[in-house]
């Protein structure tokens, strides 16, 4: 009960943010868009034409393409721009949690300190995970009753962006417990997640260093850090239904999160304020 | 039973450079009102803050209610009014003593009947539900308070429970903190207006650079032993022989004889010959110095020990 109400009061502080405010505006906006703008004739049962934003399809393009083609846009655009954005707007959650006089409500409350930032973390991720799941239950209800096609990946895809969104959160977490800067970690936070895809081409580097050293540290970096290029790639498998079979930048990326959120705990135990 | 008991409670910062709190060693009596005073930054919200688990202390050890302060679970007992609090100002009043209130561990239920109780305790039923960013420094303070009692607290500790609030709000929360004491809750006041203290505290101590330098019971301290003020009325010539023939030398100041005598019987035989003298007696009143002259004499006497 105690956990949980520290877990409200971030999802409601969150809710208060106008990041969030216009990030649940556009998902409604696309929601309605696709309410709109794809319209099916049926003809004696099956489907004779498919028209999207006023366009007719071309015949070749199958029903089921376009739909999964669709969902894998919604997937990768929440992958990229919803993760952006809700790190932006958690950014601060942290460093605001640690400011003098607010801190103290909390640690004077008969609740532990790992309960307290489990309890932000948990909130951020509540509130992200309500914006993401918003859309995309949406856009699934909207193009599977339209068109009949149920495509669970679709919905499969909305876990893999919460988990990526997590990993990425634990690692704001423990520069925001660090640093007490929301700017600091924020930035720190996308420099990791846009340095993902140059660390995927890693081997094109070596080509360009000498020494046997750098290809050591960014292997370390590649293994150690969240893949963010490769889980956005997983995504959008999971959408299109193709057979995977490389989990490890999944189950990596949550050890990183672990990992990252028990040491933010342990330094938020030693903690002054 | 010891509310607060502290152990050479030791808080260092900068590696020793700053000492905040040195050797600190205090026990505080359960159902009483106690003020910790010292000038700035002597060491007074390091003390709660180190206390609550806010800050780590470098060394020692402490109990609250009987308990290990680093035992978190004691704060289901305690309240708490922070000198800087910052509430989340997109927040009501009510919205906030529900949160802060469930993370006390008190049930929905029980929150609804208490918190309209609560504001109209610190006078602020109508605004309970008005964002609290729109609040006065004083509501804020009274908020504050509200915040502090939500779980129905054994032992509160104020940091400066009545910063920002008028004359009148300032006699309210003071009336209100007599009650609670009635009601048998300890009270760890930290506070710079002398006055307030003196009117309400039981006991109190005075800390300077970390240390503790008084404590005991604010009367022990205030009232001058054998030293007492007569308000008489009658002749004066007469007044003037009775104390010369007792050998009182008194201090006359704005109709008030200020006298010291050897005991209470040499008092009694003064009230005596006024009396037999047809000197009409007033009030008699034992001396009192102000808490002010009498923290101010504690740390000039500190300042010469250590010069």
């Amino acid at each position: 009960m105690k956990f949980l109400a520290i877990v409200q009061l971030t999802f409601r502080e969150s809710l208060a943010k106008k990041t969030f405010i216009a990030f649940l505006a556009i998902s409604t906006f696309i929601c309605l868009l696709f309410i709109f703008a794809l319209n099916l004739d049926i003809v004696d049962g099956a489907k004779s034409s498919i028209r999207l934003f006023g366009l007719q399809a071309p015949e070749l393009v199958e029903l089921n393409k376009l739909i999964v083609g669709v969902e894998a846009g919604v997937a990768i655009l929440l992958f990229t721009g919803g993760i952006f954005m809700s790190l932006f707007a958690t950014s601060n959650l942290i460093p605001s949690l640690l400011q003098p006089g607010f801190i103290d409500l909390f640690i004077s409350k008969p609740v532990s300190r790992v309960e307290i930032i489990a309890g932000r973390f948990i909130g951020a991720l509540a509130i992200v995970a309500f914006n993401i799941f918003y859309l995309m239950v949406f856009t699934f209800l909207i193009m599977s009753l339209k068109t009949g096609i149920w495509n669970w990946g679709f919905l499969l895809a909305g876990l893999m962006i919460i988990i990526t969104f997590a990993t990425l959160f634990a690692l704001m977490t423990l520069l925001g417990v660090v640093s007490r800067s929301g700017p600091f970690s924020l930035m720190l936070t996308y420099l990791i997640l846009f340095f993902s895809p140059l660390l995927l081409q890693r081997d094109q580097i070596y080509a360009l260093l000498d020494a046997r050293i750098y290809s050591y540290i960014l292997d370390g970096l590649y293994y150690i850090l969240p893949k963010t290029a490769e889980l956005g790639k997983l995504t959008e498998e999971l959408v299109r239904g193709v057979e995977i079979t490389n989990w490890m930048p999944l189950w990596s990326g949550i050890l990183f999160g672990i990992f990252t959120l028990l040491f933010s705990a342990y330094i938020f135990e030693q903690k002054d304020f | 039973m010891l509310a607060i008991e502290t152990n050479g409670l030791t808080k260092y910062y900068s590696r020793g450079k700053i000492k905040a709190l040195q050797d600190f060693s205090l026990q505080v009596e359960s159902g009483k009102i106690f003020s910790l005073l010292g000038p700035n930054g002597a060491g007074k919200t390091t003390l709660i803050k180190a206390l609550l688990g806010i800050i780590q202390p470098t060394r020692g050890s402490a109990a609250l209610l009987g308990v290990s302060f680093q035992d978190h679970k004691v704060h289901k007992k305690i309240g708490y009014l922070a000198e800087n609090h910052r509430f989340p100002d997109f927040l009501t009043a009510s919205q906030i003593l529900y949160y802060y209130g469930r993370m006390s561990g008190i049930s929905g239920t029980e929150l609804t009947q208490r918190i309209p109780q609560l504001l109209k305790k610190v006078k602020l039923q109508d605004w309970m539900h008005t964002k609290i960013r729109k609040y006065s420094k004083g509501m804020m303070q009274r908020m504050g308070l509200a915040h502090a009692m939500i779980n129905n607290p054994e032992l509160l500790f104020l940091d400066e429970p009545t910063d920002g609030i008028d004359p009148v709000g300032r006699r309210e929360i003071r009336d209100l903190l007599k009650d609670l004491r009635n009601e048998g809750k300890t009270i760890f006041l930290n506070s710079h207006l002398l006055s307030e203290v003196e009117r309400i505290s039981d006991e109190i101590a005075i800390m300077k650079q970390g240390a503790l330098l008084q404590k005991g019971p604010l009367d022990n301290f205030l009232s001058v032993k054998q030293q007492y003020q007569l308000q008489l009325s009658g002749d004066r010539a007469r007044i003037d022989q009775v104390f010369a023939a007792l050998n009182i030398p008194p201090d006359f100041k704005t109709d008030l004889f200020n006298i010291k005598v050897r005991d209470y019987h040499e008092l009694n035989r003064l009230i005596d010959t006024l009396r037999q003298q047809s000197v009409d007696i007033l009030a008699v009143t034992p001396k009192k110095v102000s808490l002010e002259d009498f923290f101010i004499e504690v740390l000039d006497e500190k300042e010469g020990q250590s010069s």
